[in-house]
């Protein structure tokens, strides 16, 4: 039986949310004061899921790599494959926040978006 | 020698949002001097999302929230200089400025000082042991990942666990490097509890509270540290010592605002928050100049920064027609419980936002701000944290007439 | 001169300021020199890591060797940073006595000074201490006008770029491992990278003289190594005093005692402690002894706070004397009596720096006695350093940089270091190319932010403009690379590209 105390970071309240539970099933849930909360909790504890960030290569670019981020959270596991798949990443320049420099990664409707805009400078 | 209305020295988010809203508000003779080859100085290298939650109600990364006050200065055809470093400002505000096309002077009606901070530095926290390479604080290891491309190590321990020390814990992960442990010399973590969930608690990295680096070895490039638990008088606990095989230190060990050209102008600063006192306008001691963002107090969201500047601004605005009256000045008196408080100085004429810090974590506080025994205001918070900057509006009725004031928790 | 099949008519084994001094005087001749140093640059050793004082010569025993060279080096240190373009002042230093048992020590120490011929000593009152320096607490103090600093790296380096250029070979990263005698009585001095064979040797191995000497069956000399840690105060508090500040010395210590000496750049150094360490490679800081210099350096100047430290840093003596004697002995500046044309320079330690010209011209005198030295006559004595942007008038800057826009770009902000001064300095004519040789030739790195802000700078300068794999960046050469290569799989090519210098919409600028 594994127990963690969680700060819920859904509002500023930060209510400290105490869980019981193994594996993925939850056993118990104390001091959530909305239903947010719990399942924020009940969500960390189930299927965990996060924003990935990263960088891609640029080529030609004012900026030599392009910041990028999920276009979702995806579940935490897949964290560090699709770090390994960013860092072998190449674009060329221009590029525009928002758009999409990878699809469909892992086969999991995973897209990473560009969050930095570079602009084409010619060597 | 060119006269400006209004000079922003640095690009970076302070800077960016106090040149949008001066333009918003009507200034047109602006200059923005940033020394990086780029606008947005430390967003550019937090590749991290999170940033915009207040402001924009959405998550961005630091790149994206840079970039919507870039589009603004460039579609408000703000000015601006980049590799251009000012290196030295007058209380005359005049400054001069180097870059590749030469020496230039310039003066201005109004100077705002927005040029972040730097970095707490291994030699200036005493670190014993040896000289090795691999040994970076942790902006630098960010900088040098994010934006160069480069590696710096293949084993990493990080001292220190505010949020860029946990952000980078998260990042060297992120990027397939092992990271061994977070130490950090308090017995509590001064990073967002986000921070520490998601950085360290997802990639099952040891955060070590009370503890700290007390030796370094490496002939050449760094071979590792040895770590020790402190007691609660800060003194290393007998038997404690242990060495960690490593090749790359991070330092996460402090912000300090970079106040050298304000230390020039010979405008006061504050000694616990280092940066300028500013009275409830952001103006500091030399009139004219005025500050905002890290420079003048290091902030933990970036949000807070741009609304902070939006702010002074107003009092920027004020100074130029002239209306910038002073009813007597009154000194903001710190209490117990708070590290510090901005503005240092006030005069009441205003609705005014409080920035300040506590000493110690707690919970159920409740902050007062009193006139002599009258009290003005009463807070409650719920939990504090020195790590959470907390912000606090009183209006100019509130403030109308009061004599003194003195803020504190109890 | 480059000499054929690695014949040298001497070889010089250690380049720190007494080697590279012996170097130079050495090339006023018609001889093929050579120096073997076993760091990635000169001065590594005992030279770059000390106070850089330049002795009044009041602290050494008349009669020594140390007392006769400290005056005459004292009397033309001047001369020599200017023919080397090297920063001198004349600052004056003031041995501060704080209880009435020391004025005994400070009387002595005048006596001494006399007997030596120092110009200038006076024992003064504390009122005239305090019109001296209003800041510090003492009762009476002994005022020596003719004490001076310099910069201990910075002359090393000079001495060295002016003995190369009058012919003077330098080698770098060679580290002596064995020297026999051959059959025509020359030495055959054999080193990691490649063997040498000379008529001479000079040993001025610093802590490894020792070493050195008995690699030809030399047992007589023992050199322990003595550490002496230091803090460097910001440059913010360079007005807390104004001449080098000493304590009166203990008898039979190590040392001249924990000091505060103003250095040539503006910063304040406190120290050096004194322990006689097992390691001759430890330059190790260690915690108790900061703690102690922090609180020796308060019973001066109260005011002292931690906050003004901005760095900490050790060197080692290389003493004679073992440590249950203490003290000092007198320099061993002398031919071996068994071994022809084997010079030895042992213990060389406070006074060496003032005294380093004067022991080079003691070695060539011990060589011409051997045999005739021609006259090079091309000898020249003169030698530039790179332009200091900082130190320029404005007028002169922005020429500076209409001529090179790299002198534009500051690249240190902290201590104001243009891009061009780092180009200059990479490019340095002994090939010493890391971050340290870069830092102790520009001052970069050695503000307050430590390289924050311009150490990717600095290794995107060597990247780019010295075409260096991220793994070749070193701290200190050998294995102390900085980055373990690229973040990435994929090089592209745009990691490459020469930054872009914009200065973008200058617009209605």
């Amino acid at each position: 039986m594994m127990e963690r105390e969680f700060v819920c970071i859904i509002c500023p309240n930060g209510c400290r949310i105490k869980v019981e539970y193994e594996g993925i099933n939850i056993k118990s849930i104390k001091g959530d004061e909305c239903p947010k909360g719990k399942d924020y909790v009940k969500n960390e504890i189930t299927n965990p899921l996060r924003v990935f960030t990263g960088s891609v290569l640029v080529g030609n670019g004012d900026f030599s790599l392009a910041s990028v981020k999920t276009s979702v959270p995806i579940p935490k596991k897949y964290l560090k494959k699709i770090g390994e798949i960013t860092r072998q990443l190449k674009v060329e320049s221009p590029i525009k926040i928002g758009q999409v420099l990878a699809s469909n990664l892992l086969d999991n409707n995973i897209d990473l978006i560009a969050t930095r805009k570079i602009i084409e400078k010619n060597l | 020698m060119p006269e400006k209305e209004v000079i922003i020295i640095g690009g970076g988010a302070a800077g960016l949002a106090a040149a949008v809203a001066c333009k918003q508000k009507g200034i047109e003779d602006i200059l923005i001097i940033e020394r990086g080859d780029y606008l947005g100085g430390i967003l550019q290298q937090c590749i991290h999302d999170g940033f915009g939650l207040e402001k924009f109600h959405t998550s961005l990364a630091g790149p994206e929230y840079a970039q919507r006050y870039i589009d603004q200065v460039k579609e408000k055809e703000i000015p601006f200089l980049l590799n251009s470093m000012v290196v030295n400002l007058t209380p005359q505000k005049e400054v001069v400025v180097i870059n590749y096309k030469g020496l230039q002077h310039y003066r201005a009606k109004v100077i705002i000082l927005a040029m972040g901070c730097r970095e707490r530095t291994r030699g200036a926290i005493n670190i014993p042991g040896a000289r090795a390479s691999g040994i970076y604080t942790a902006g630098v290891a960010q900088e040098l990942i994010n934006l160069k491309n480069y590696m710096v190590g293949e084993k990493i321990v990080i001292l220190g666990s505010g949020d860029i020390g946990l952000i980078m814990a998260r990042r060297l992960s992120l990027e397939g490097v092992e990271v061994i442990m977070v130490a950090e010399k308090l017995p509590y973590s001064s990073g967002l509890p986000r921070n520490i969930n998601q950085c360290l608690y997802d990639f099952d990295i040891p955060l070590l509270l009370s503890h700290t680096v007390v030796d370094i070895e490496g002939n050449g490039r760094l071979s590792g540290v040895t770590i020790a638990q402190l007691g609660k008088r800060g003194g290393i606990i007998p038997g404690s010592k242990r060495k960690i095989t490593c090749d790359t230190l991070l330092l996460s060990v402090g912000l300090i605002p970079e106040n050298e050209l304000s230390r020039e102008a010979g405008i006061v600063l504050d000694n616990i928050t280092g940066g300028p006192q500013v009275d409830e306008r952001g103006q500091t001691s030399v009139s004219g100049i005025f500050t905002c963002g890290n420079v003048l107090q290091v902030h933990d969201i970036v949000d807070n920064v741009s609304l902070e500047a939006e702010y002074i601004v107003e009092g920027v605005v004020e100074y130029l027609e002239g209306k910038l009256n002073k009813e007597g000045e009154i000194n903001v008196e710190l209490g117990k419980g708070l590290r510090y408080v901005v503005p240092q100085r006030l005069n009441r004429i205003k609705d005014t936002i409080f920035s300040f810090r506590v000493n110690q974590p707690g919970e159920k506080e409740v902050l007062v701000f009193e006139d002599g025994k009258k009290v003005i205001k009463k807070k409650f918070l719920r939990r504090v944290n020195p790590a959470e900057m907390i912000r606090v509006k009183l209006s100019s009725l509130e403030l109308e007439g009061i004599k003194t004031l003195k803020v504190k928790l109890v | 001169m480059k000499a054929t099949n690695n014949y040298y008519d001497m070889v010089i084994i250690g380049g720190g300021v007494v080697g590279c001094a012996v170097a130079r005087e050495l090339s006023k001749y018609k001889v093929n020199v050579a120096v073997l140093e076993k760091e990635d640059d000169v001065g590594w050793g005992i030279s770059c890591r000390n106070s850089g004082v330049v002795h009044a010569g009041f602290n050494n025993k008349p009669g020594t060797l140390m007392a006769q060279f400290c005056i005459e080096g004292n009397k033309s240190f001047a001369e020599f940073c200017h023919q080397l373009d090297v920063p001198y002042k004349k600052i004056g230093k003031v041995v501060v006595a704080r209880k009435k048992e020391e004025i005994k020590g400070l009387k002595e120490l005048k006596i001494q000074g006399d007997k030596n011929q120092v110009a200038g000593l006076k024992i003064i009152d504390s009122e005239e201490l305090k019109r001296l320096e209003p800041n510090i607490e003492g009762i009476a103090a002994l005022y020596s006008p003719e004490t001076a600093i310099t910069s201990p790296c910075l002359l090393t380096i000079a001495l060295a770029e002016n003995a190369l250029d009058n012919g003077v070979s330098f080698f770098l990263n060679a580290e002596v491992e064995s020297i026999t005698r051959l059959n025509n009585s020359c030495f055959k001095i054999i080193t990691n990278k490649r063997e040498f064979t000379s008529s001479y040797v000079i040993n001025s191995a610093g802590l490894y003289a020792d070493y050195i000497a008995r690699m030809v069956g030399i047992r007589k000399y023992h050199l322990y190594p003595c550490r002496g840690e230091y803090h460097i105060l910001d440059k913010n508090v360079s007005w807390l005093i104004n001449h080098l500040v000493y304590p009166v010395p203990q008898v039979g210590a190590g040392g001249l005692g924990i000091h505060l000496t103003p250095t040539i750049d503006g910063n304040i150094l406190i120290g050096p402690s004194n322990e006689y360490i097992k390691s001759k490679d430890n330059l190790s800081v260690t915690s108790s002894v900061m703690k102690m210099l922090s609180s020796e350096a308060r019973k001066f100047l109260p005011i002292i706070s931690p906050g003004y430290i901005i760095r900490s840093y050790s060197g080692l003596r290389a003493k004679q004397a073992p440590s249950s004697e203490g003290g000092f002995w007198d320099f061993v500046i002398e031919e071996s009596d068994t071994v022809d044309n084997f010079i030895n320079l042992i213990g060389i330690e406070s006074p060496g720096l003032t005294a380093a010209q004067p022991i080079a011209k003691r070695v060539v005198e011990i060589i011409k006695k051997k045999g005739r030295l021609n006259s090079n006559p091309s000898f020249n004595p003169f030698r530039k350093g790179i332009l200091r942007f900082e130190e320029q008038d404005e007028e002169i800057k922005k020429t500076l940089i209409k001529q090179d826009p790299d002198y534009g770009e500051i690249v240190c902000r902290c201590e104001k270091i243009t891009k061009k001064e780092i180009l200059e300095v990479a490019n340095n004519p002994l090939g010493a190319r890391s971050l340290i040789s870069i830092k102790y030739r520009t001052r970069a790195m050695m503000g307050r932010c430590q390289g924050g802000y311009c150490l990717p700078r600095i290794i995107e300068i060597l990247r780019e403009d010295f075409n260096l794999a991220p793994r070749e960046i070193t701290l200190k050469g050998k294995n102390s690379y900085l980055l373990t290569g690229y973040r990435s799989n994929e090089v592209s090519k745009s990691c490459q590209k020469k930054k872009l210098l914009s200065l973008e919409e200058e617009l209605r600028v």
